[in-house]
């Protein structure tokens, strides 16, 4: 499929897109935070401050995206990104699909 | 196209995200070995050594991979974490915060540095957190004078910084990210600072500045430009946006006199303001409210015009 970035403005489709990405990046950076809090060697005191910084992360992302009024437009792009990864993984674990997709 | 369109709906629930897509290669890792010779006849010319892996701390952990500077990055920021925010003295309680920077002008070097504006019902602090230094300090009591100053920052937008004048003659230039709320605050925490006249500094009296058209002349015949004129007691300057140095510059002895004329302005209005000079000849400007420039222009040229050479040409009458 193909990503549609809004064509109001470039200037709108790049900043969507910057930020999907980031949000990526922040959702795997509270991915691995989780791990490692559940792994067990941080102190208290070290995940407190994880999480306050996470939390604070994610308060100036959601901010950053209200000021520019992006808000749907990230969330829009984020699924298309989402539904791109599963076709690939979707045609990747059953290569049945190659065939029905030749077949066509 | 003009329309916009209605937000994308789902159509179905992917069963795989891209989070999950990442979080997969995380967890496990991935690794990258790779030797590449480049040989030329069998010589061996060119060595390639590729070692790169990405992973997860915890999984990094896992393998025994950069576990040092794991131990070490934690250390440190257990180290310094404990003396992160700004120390409050006894019965000191703080007031606002917000973040900002301080214009170093010490020394050969001139620049902002960021930090947390902190202030308190007994000091004025900007603090940066990494690493720890104390960029400004004051007592509110210190302070003569707290002033808000309007700079153009070199992206050219306006931006509103704080001038603090201390009673021991310090000044400082402050950015906050709340300039007017900071300033209120000081205010009110030092009603000295307001009960005091501004300093005289600002615009002069006579100063003008905004925007202003100029028609530039060149071989393949005049331009109009747009830009950022200025009359100040030196003279006139004009720069357009796009351009490292001023395009116009009229000394007032160069000014003879100024006058609006009827003509085609790229403003729309019809008309222009027309300024006489002794080594140009007329350089002809459009600005918003031309009588106002004429009018500051001619008074800049008045003392010009008594008993010299080169009386102002009488304005033509239109065509």
């Amino acid at each position: 499929m193909a990503l549609t970035v809004d064509e109001k403005s470039l200037k709108h489709g790049v900043l969507a897109l910057v930020l999907t990405l980031v949000e990526v990046i922040q959702e795997a950076l509270e991915r691995q935070a989780l791990r490692r809090m559940e792994g067990g060697d941080l102190t208290e005191e070290e995940l407190e401050r994880l999480g306050d910084a996470l939390l604070e992360l994610d308060e100036a992302l959601e901010e950053i995206k209200e000021d520019h009024g992006i808000t749907t437009s990230v969330a829009d792009l984020h699924r298309g990104l989402d539904e791109v990864v599963d076709d690939v993984v979707d045609k990747l674990v059953n290569p049945a699909r190659w065939a029905e997709e030749a077949g066509r | 196209m003009t329309q916009p369109r209605p937000p994308m709906k789902p159509t179905r629930d992917p069963r795989v995200t891209l989070d999950d897509l990442v979080e997969v290669l995380l967890n496990k890792g991935a690794v990258l070995h790779l030797d590449l010779i480049v040989a030329v006849a069998d010589i061996p010319l060119i060595g390639v050594s590729l070692r790169a892996a990405i992973a997860g701390m915890e999984t990094m952990l896992e393998y025994g991979m950069l576990n040092q500077w794991d131990e070490s990055t934690r250390a440190w920021a257990a180290r310094s974490a404990g003396r992160r925010d700004l120390e409050l003295r006894a019965g000191e309680a703080l007031v606002t915060r917000m973040p900002g920077g301080h214009l170093l002008e010490e020394g050969v070097y001139t620049g902002w540095r960021p930090g947390g504006v902190h202030l308190t019902d007994q000091r004025l602090v900007v603090l940066r957190r990494d690493p720890r230094e104390v960029l400004f300090e004051a007592g509110v009591r210190d302070l003569r004078t707290v002033q808000l100053e309007t700079e153009t920052t070199v992206g050219g937008e306006q931006r509103t910084r704080l001038r603090v004048a201390t009673l021991d003659g310090r000044t400082a230039l402050l950015s906050a990210a709340d300039p007017h709320g900071l300033h209120e605050a000081l205010s009110s925490l030092n009603p000295a600072l307001t009960a005091l006249p501004p300093a005289p500094e600002g615009t002069p009296s006579g100063a003008l500045e905004g925007h202003l058209w100029y028609q530039e002349p060149r071989r393949s015949g005049p331009l109009w430009r747009g830009g950022k004129g200025r009359l100040e007691p030196t003279g006139l300057v004009w720069k357009s946006p796009l351009d490292a140095r001023p395009g116009l510059l009229v000394v007032p002895d160069d000014i003879l006199g100024a006058r609006v004329e009827p003509g085609r302005s790229p403003g729309g209005d019809g008309r222009l303001v027309v300024l006489e000079t002794a080594s140009h000849g007329p350089v002809t400007l459009a600005a918003e409210e031309p009588e106002r420039w004429a009018a500051a222009l001619e008074a800049m040229g008045a003392p010009n015009r008594a008993g010299t050479a080169h009386p102002p040409t009488a304005p033509s009458p239109p065509a």
